[in-house]
């Protein structure tokens, strides 16, 4: 049981990464002719063209070696050809990247023909990234439509007054016109006099009123402390929909601890660089955002070593609980085998900034404790209750099935304590 | 009823005084101190008018409302490298170890994204099982105190550099090796093989010719020689001196140890001033091997006499108790002796004690139930006179103890102090030959008798070098401190029973890492040592010695690995041979120095507490605040003396708030001390009783100033440290004292609370007989007299969740709760209660969610002739009563009166049986406290984390002390109830654990702070709905709920406390 002492980067085998990398993209490549497809699918996790990687940079790489069959036959199994050939080049490699050997590469003779051809003759890169969309505006901007509504009132209000003051100094000029006295009441007067005349009217105007400004002010303060929908800016402009969406990568994956602790965690800057340490470049920002991963980490692309000082990331925590709530991630993912998206919604499809979907107030997750039906079946824990509740309710046709709240999930102190 | 015992809870009760019936009938006593909320001053110039009062409320509104609508912005940081075994919200544990210098547990520390927050004993500890004190559990919050050294110090100048600091220590010491002086190392027990090691390279580092003196019987020096030996020469001083004992072992067999007890083979166990079960020696061991032969219906039970001075928790547990004077502990012991050696057929010499509560016949009786347990019984003496220790070791071998229940092979290594150190190291230095003093872990400024001289002495050397984790009298003086970590900081191994080797690792990065540096490693640098690293020091020592001491594990790294995480690893071979130590008695010169011992006077007793032990945690205000479990005061020391006396003498007896005690002026051995008096029913007459570990000035902020010291009164004569001194004065001034008691107001007036009878009732007689049951069931009688019992009747539908999955519930064994309190410190810690400090104290607004109430009985007739009570008669008997504890916390009643007059629902009934308290609902109307028969609900007065009256006394005031809070329960604010949850955190997380893993939950899986804290075995935590401990105890015949007879039905119960009498004793 050690306490620290966690030395995390030189764990990471070229294998692991190589597994990783051909996990997450897919093996579908493998089916078209196309090198730059191939290249991507097999061999970009750790070898680039004109840069040293995990695996040495791939640019002439043919004319480095002695023969394209040694080549060949070092991709399909570097093992075997660097016991069985003797070819002194391929003992230097194999050296000079301290003994780590390239895994055997599940490619026929036409893909690495495909592959060779891509490296010998890449197209001429794209001068900038293609932004899709703008990634500043976001969809979360507050709502102005109760300012441009005060507006309204307000010049409404103006008018209103213009044109009663229009209307005095009318009258008052057609008096003096007429030369006869004309009684000017004052606005108020006029109102209550109006009042006065229409009563039931003005009752019916000051209930619609009263009304009108009990919902406003019962909502309004039902929404203090909901912050649905926050978005705040983050320190790196993370992409929720290129990781988890386009990319497909598991929630869990960065996000493990919800199914260990009550936080879901979020990912240290080790477990990005699991992936970043080859994917140096973003379709959306270029080097920019990734670059501050790098920073953080203290890794330095050039020499690809981490050798410089580490900074943490300071996020913005989007979901806040209050203190006095307890909430366990584990609890509902593991055991109540909820799926991420039921609290955060579609996450893969959110582009930056990430945005607090639901309301995370007592209420919501109230409604969802009386909804949500209990996994007994197949946990042994629920078994004994299971069967007591089952007699319990066995006479009762419309009782279908047993939700949390069935199992105290109503209770103040399963979340207060 | 067989069992005629009143129980009462306060003289004043007893006594029935009316002042305090009236207080105490009342839940709060002062009408609602608003004028402390808002400060008196501001209340009393409060000019505000209505119409300002309105604007504020309007303004105060608006501002709120635009507060709460601007979003806070958070940051969440995550690691950049996450360590593999660090999840955030997943607690880890490590196996460590606790040793402050004196006692010793194996613990599992509980870490929160790498910072302990909680500590236990370790049940598979071959040592402790489990066993530790309040001292050790509330050591977690002692690591994060900010008056802990930050950085090196040097007495002119302030703070420094370890570089400077570093030079300067090791050219002075190489100056004074060299002028021929010698550098005196004083150091506590270690008992630590590694430790011992680096303090062995030290030494090494200064080897050297020098000359030493040679003297002649009067001290002259008569000459001199050359030797090659260590500049550095050792002194182990304890601030508890055990030396005695050693001492006497040495005379009677030839080595100076301590040796291993084993109290779960003795069948008698008579004790003469030992408080075995609390403070003296391996107590953490003994109290659990006792405990585990006091079941009814065990095989058998222990027999317990205790005779002592005061009433100590020992006593307090004892089935035959007698109090004797201090100079009376050797004529006991000696006579004790005498009645042996007389059924053996030799004879001894017997002498006269003071027989107003029947000692002699209690000696008489011990003797003869020893006799008849030969070599199944235990006779241990808390003295430290070395002629006391030696009848004891006498009786215990004539009784064939030595082999059986006393181990000498298997030596106990704590308290290696040796008293003649003292004396060796003040006359070392005033005749000059010491010429540097390096104190590590001692404080003797502070905890040395006056009459050693060791204050004065120490002024006079050149160079006095502390190596300390915290600031204490001695260290202010030194030149120069080097600061140590904190044990959860370390690395350490110890050997505190000989072949059990157990392992400390830190469990969180060092506080201070620049200022602080591991003991060990100082020591390695100042001998100039390659390698200062400790860790590897320690491992390599492991390697060489210990690893090669076994063949189990034939690689280094797997032995290692194992060790650390058990903590702990057994090498003591079971086929060791006695190594035929033989008996030399010592008895004639014993009994001849037992003979001159007189009686003279008031007799006073030093004696330690179970909270604050010898002092060194003073600054830890959950110790402070820990109620003592016989006297129930917290926050001070004080005079025990017994109430016949201080009516004799006009003392206060009560300790009410409205009844402050009075001071009395205390002279013993030349020194003085002033103290309030304390009424102690059963301790002797004419003697008192102070505690020692008090009057701390250097201490800290929650330490300093409180109690008065009384190291300074013990005696010292003939080379050993006594804690027993005669011919004391004790003069009352006249002045008075406030008091913080905690048990005047929790009163039960006289109700059957504590339920108890004696072995032969038992066993003989049925628990609901007509006339002498001994564990009726209460029943309600309706109009035509028929008979219900309470659990039977209902004025509600029964909970859901009586006959449902699960029912979580508690028993609490009276028999094996000692009454030491590691519960109540340890509840503490876990549910973030605060400390509230003394004067709330008094006011009786403790916030203790578990509290160990203390009764004492009496075998007074409880009813007058007229049908009236009788609580005046009572008084009589009271001199020398029992002493039962009870621990109480919230009852969790499925028919709880405090659900139902709630009005805003804060307090609600769970399914699972919980009595929940939703402190976000709470108003702090406090009906339920008023509603609650029991008196578990405590009402939060203050913000206690942040108001700055309690900035002295709470440690969750700072960042540091914030840190030892537990994150998964809330830090409940001003104006809300709170009260025992049962740990409801800890039961939703083993729930949670066990629903992952698709398995019912085990019995034992869960554990509540206070199950956790007790290896007694006292209180049992678990599922009653299931096959458990729990559900088994509930239905045996000895459980019984509290206040049965109101119908609360709670899912706490009780077992009966079953004394080992027979019910005929003297």
């Amino acid at each position: 049981m050690t306490l620290l002492g966690m030395h995390f980067a030189p764990r990471f085998h070229a294998t692991f990464f190589a597994l990783l990398i051909f996990l997450l993209i897919g093996s579908s490549a493998g089916m078209a002719q196309d090198g730059e497809k191939l290249f991507r699918a097999n061999c970009a996790s750790c070898h680039k063209l004109d840069k040293k990687l995990i695996g040495p940079a791939l640019s002439g790489v043919t004319e480095r070696w002695e023969s394209r069959e040694n080549l060949v036959a070092w991709i399909k199994n570097s093992q075997e050809y660097l016991e069985t050939s003797g070819d002194a080049y391929a003992t230097a490699l194999f050296e000079e990247y301290n003994g780590s050997i390239m895994p055997a590469q599940a490619v026929n003779d036409e893909d690495i023909a495909a592959i060779l051809g891509y490296i010998e003759n890449p197209p001429i890169a794209a001068a900038a990234p293609v932004v899709v969309g703008d990634p500043t505006t976001t969809s979360n901007d507050p709502d102005y439509s109760i300012y441009w509504l005060a507006g309204f009132i307000v010049l409404a209000l103006i008018l209103i007054r213009v044109l009663f003051s229009l209307s005095k100094s009318l009258k008052r000029m057609n008096a003096e016109v007429e030369g006869t006295e004309v009684k000017i009441t004052s606005y108020f007067g006029s109102i209550s006099k109006w009042m006065g005349n229409n009563k039931r009217a003005s009752l019916g105007i000051s209930i619609v009123l009263l009304v009108f400004v009990l919902v406003q002010t019962w909502y309004g303060a039902k929404g203090i402390g909901v912050y649905q929908g926050y978005a705040p800016e983050q320190p790196i402009k993370f992409s929720h929909k290129i990781h988890a969406g386009d990319n497909g990568i598991n929630c869990v994956y960065c996000h493990h601890s919800a199914e260990k602790g009550k936080n879901a965690g979020i990912p240290s800057v080790n477990v990005c660089m699991n992936c970043h340490k080859g994917i140096e470049e973003g379709s959306l920002y270029g080097t920019e955002e990734i670059g501050k991963i790098y920073e953080a980490a203290g890794y330095n692309p050039e020499t690809a070593a981490y050798d410089k000082p580490q900074m943490p990331i300071k996020w913005v925590r989007i979901h806040n609980l209050p203190d006095f709530a307890y909430f366990n991630h584990s609890q509902h993912v593991i055991v109540g085998e909820q799926e991420c998206q039921t609290c955060h919604g579609e996450v893969e499809s959110y582009d930056y900034p990430m945005k607090q979907y639901a309301e995370l107030t007592m209420g919501w997750c109230i409604n969802c404790h009386r909804e949500t039906e209990v996994k007994t079946a197949s946990n042994d824990y629920y078994s004994k209750l299971h069967q007591q509740l089952k007699e319990k309710y066995k006479d009762d046709p419309e009782r279908k099935k047993f939700t949390v709240e069935d199992i105290g999930g109503l209770e103040c102190a399963k979340c207060h304590y | 009823m067989a069992n005629e015992k009143t129980y009462w809870n306060s003289l004043e009760q007893l006594n029935g005084d009316q002042a305090f019936l009236e207080t105490a009938e009342k839940e709060f006593k002062d009408p609602i101190p608003v004028e402390e909320f808002v400060g008196k001053q501001e209340f009393d110039s409060n000019t505000t008018n209505r119409r300002d009062f309105l604007k504020f409320v309007g303004f105060s509104l608006g501002a709120a409302t635009l507060a709460a609508c601007e979003t806070p912005v958070i940051k969440s940081i995550p690691y950049v490298m996450k360590p593999e075994e660090v999840y955030p919200g997943v607690a880890n544990w490590y196996a460590s170890s606790y040793m402050d210098g004196s006692e010793f547990a194996s613990i599992l520390v509980k870490t929160r994204e790498g910072r302990p927050v909680f500590i236990k004993g370790n049940r598979d500890s071959n040592i402790t099982k489990g066993g530790i004190s309040a001292r050790g559990v509330s050591s977690v919050l002692s690591l994060y105190d900010q008056a802990r050294y930050q950085a090196p110090q040097k007495k002119e100048g302030g703070e420094t550099t370890w570089a400077e600091l570093d030079a300067e220590v090791m050219m002075k010491l190489k100056e004074v090796a060299a002028s021929g002086k010698t550098i005196a190392l004083a150091t506590n027990t270690i008992a630590s093989p590694s430790t011992e090691a680096a303090i062995k390279t030290f030494q090494d580092a200064f080897m050297g010719e020098r000359s030493v003196n040679e003297y002649d019987e009067n001290g002259e020096v008569v000459g001199a020689t050359t030797i090659t030996a260590s500049s550095v020469e050792r002194y182990t001083i304890d601030p508890i001196s055990y030396s005695g004992m050693r001492e006497a072992n040495a005379k009677n067999f030839g080595k100076r140890v301590l040796p291993n007890y084993d109290f779960s083979k003795a069948k008698v166990i008579v004790s003469v001033g030992a408080d075995f079960l609390s403070t003296w020696l391996n107590a953490n061991s003994y109290s659990n091997q006792y405990t585990s032969r006091r079941d009814p219906d065990g095989a058998w039970m222990n027999r317990h006499f205790q005779f002592e001075t005061n009433m100590s928790v020992t006593g307090s547990n004892a089935d035959v108790r007698a109090a004797i004077k201090p100079s009376e502990y050797g004529k006991a012991l000696a006579n004790l002796h005498n009645a042996l050696a007389k059924m053996a057929g030799t004879s001894g010499k017997s002498f006269e004690i003071d027989n107003d509560n029947n000692a002699a016949e209690k000696i008489q009786q011990a003797a003869k139930e020893l006799w008849a347990a030969k070599g199944a019984s235990i006779v241990v003496c808390g003295s430290n006179d070395p002629n006391h220790q030696m009848i004891a070791n006498e009786i215990n071998n004539l009784l064939g103890n030595y082999g059986s229940t006393i181990d000498l092979n298997k030596s106990l290594n704590l308290s290696q102090g040796n008293d003649y150190n003292l004396s060796q190291l003040t006359n070392g230095i005033n005749q000059d030959r010491v010429g540097a003093v390096i104190l590590y872990g001692v404080n003797p400024v502070y905890n040395a008798p006056a009459a050693s001289g060791m204050t004065e002495a120490l002024s006079k050397v050149g160079l006095k070098v502390a190596i300390a984790e915290r600031p204490d009298e001695s260290t202010v003086l030194c030149d120069y401190v080097a600061p140590d970590v904190n044990f959860l900081e370390a690395w350490n191994d110890y050997e505190v029973v000989t072949g059990e080797y157990s392992l400390a690792q830190p469990v969180i990065k060092k506080l201070f890492p620049a200022g602080t540096r591991q003991a060990q490693s100082t020591l390695l640098r100042w001998a100039g040592a390659e390698n200062t690293d400790y860790y590897t020091f320690l491992t390599s020592n492991w390697e060489k010695n210990i690893f090669t001491k076994q063949s189990k594990e034939s690689f280094f790294k797997a032995f290692w690995n194992t060790s650390l995480h058990n903590g702990m690893v057994s090498l003591a071979s079971s086929s060791e041979v006695a190594d035929g130590t033989t008996f030399t008695s010592g008895a004639s010169d014993a009994l001849a120095s037992i003979s001159k011992e007189k009686s003279d006077g008031w007799e006073l007793q030093l004696y330690t507490k179970t909270s604050i032990g010898d002092g060194r945690a003073a600054n830890n205000p959950h110790l402070q605040e820990m109620p003592d479990p016989i006297s129930r005061i917290s926050w001070d020391n004080y005079i025990t003396m017994n109430p016949a006396d201080m009516l004799d003498q006009g003392y206060e007896t009560r300790t009410a708030q409205e009844t402050p005690a009075h001071l009395a002026k205390v002279l013993a051995g030349g020194q003085e001390v002033t103290l309030p008096v304390v009424a102690a029913p059963g301790q002797k007459r004419n003697t008192i009783g102070i505690a020692l570990g008090y009057g701390r000035t250097e201490a800290g902020k929650a330490g300093n100033g409180i109690g008065q010291n009384a190291y300074s009164m013990s005696t010292f004569k003939s080379g050993n440290v006594g804690y027993g001194v005669t011919g004391v004065s004790v003069e009352k001034t006249g002045e008075t004292y406030a008091i913080a008691s905690i048990q005047t107001h929790h009163t039960m007036m006289g109700r059957k609370i504590v339920n108890e009878t004696n072995v032969t009732t038992y066993k003989n007689v049925d628990r609901s007989d007509k006339q002498n049951g001994w564990n009726p069931i209460p029943v309600l009688k309706n109009a035509f007299g028929e008979e219900t019992p309470m659990g039977e009747v209902d004025l509600w539908s029964a909970q859901p969740g009586i006959a449902r999955h699960h029912l979580w519930g508690m028993s609490i064994d009276l028999n094996a709760c000692t009454g030491c309190g590691a519960c109540v410190t340890s509840c503490h810690i876990n549910n973030n209660v605060p400390v509230v400090g003394k004067d709330e104290i008094r006011r009786t607004r403790s916030m203790f969610w578990l509290r160990i109430d203390r009764y004492y009985t009496s075998d007074a007739d409880p009813n007058k002739n007229d049908g009236e009570k009788n609580y005046s008669e009572m008084e009589n008997p009271s001199a020398y009563p029992d002493a039962v504890f009870q621990p109480v916390m919230c009852q969790h009643c499925n028919h709880a009166p405090c659900e139902t007059v709630c009005p805003v629902a804060a307090t609600t009934h769970s399914d699972e049986g919980f009595n929940q308290m939703a402190y976000n609902r709470c108003v702090g109307t406090r009906y339920c406290a008023n509603n609650c028969p029991y008196k578990v609900r405590r009402f939060n007065w203050f913000n206690y984390n942040a108001d700055p009256m309690f900035t002295d006394v709470n440690p969750s005031q700072d960042d540091l002390g914030r840190m030892v809070l537990n994150p998964d329960v809330v830090v409940r604010s001003r104006g809300v109830m709170e009260k025992c949850s049962l740990c409801i955190q800890d039961v939703q997380a083993g729930k949670l654990q066990a629903k992952k893993e698709g398995r019912p939950v085990k019995d034992g899986e869960i554990q509540t702070a206070c199950s956790a804290a007790c290896a007694n075995g006292a209180i049992v935590f678990g599922d009653l709905n299931d096959e458990t401990e729990v559900a088994k105890r509930a239905t045996h015949g000895r459980s019984y709920a509290l206040l049965e007879e109101v119908g609360t039905r709670p899912n706490v119960s009780y077992l009966t406390k079953v004394r080992n009498r027979s019910g005929e004793e003297v």
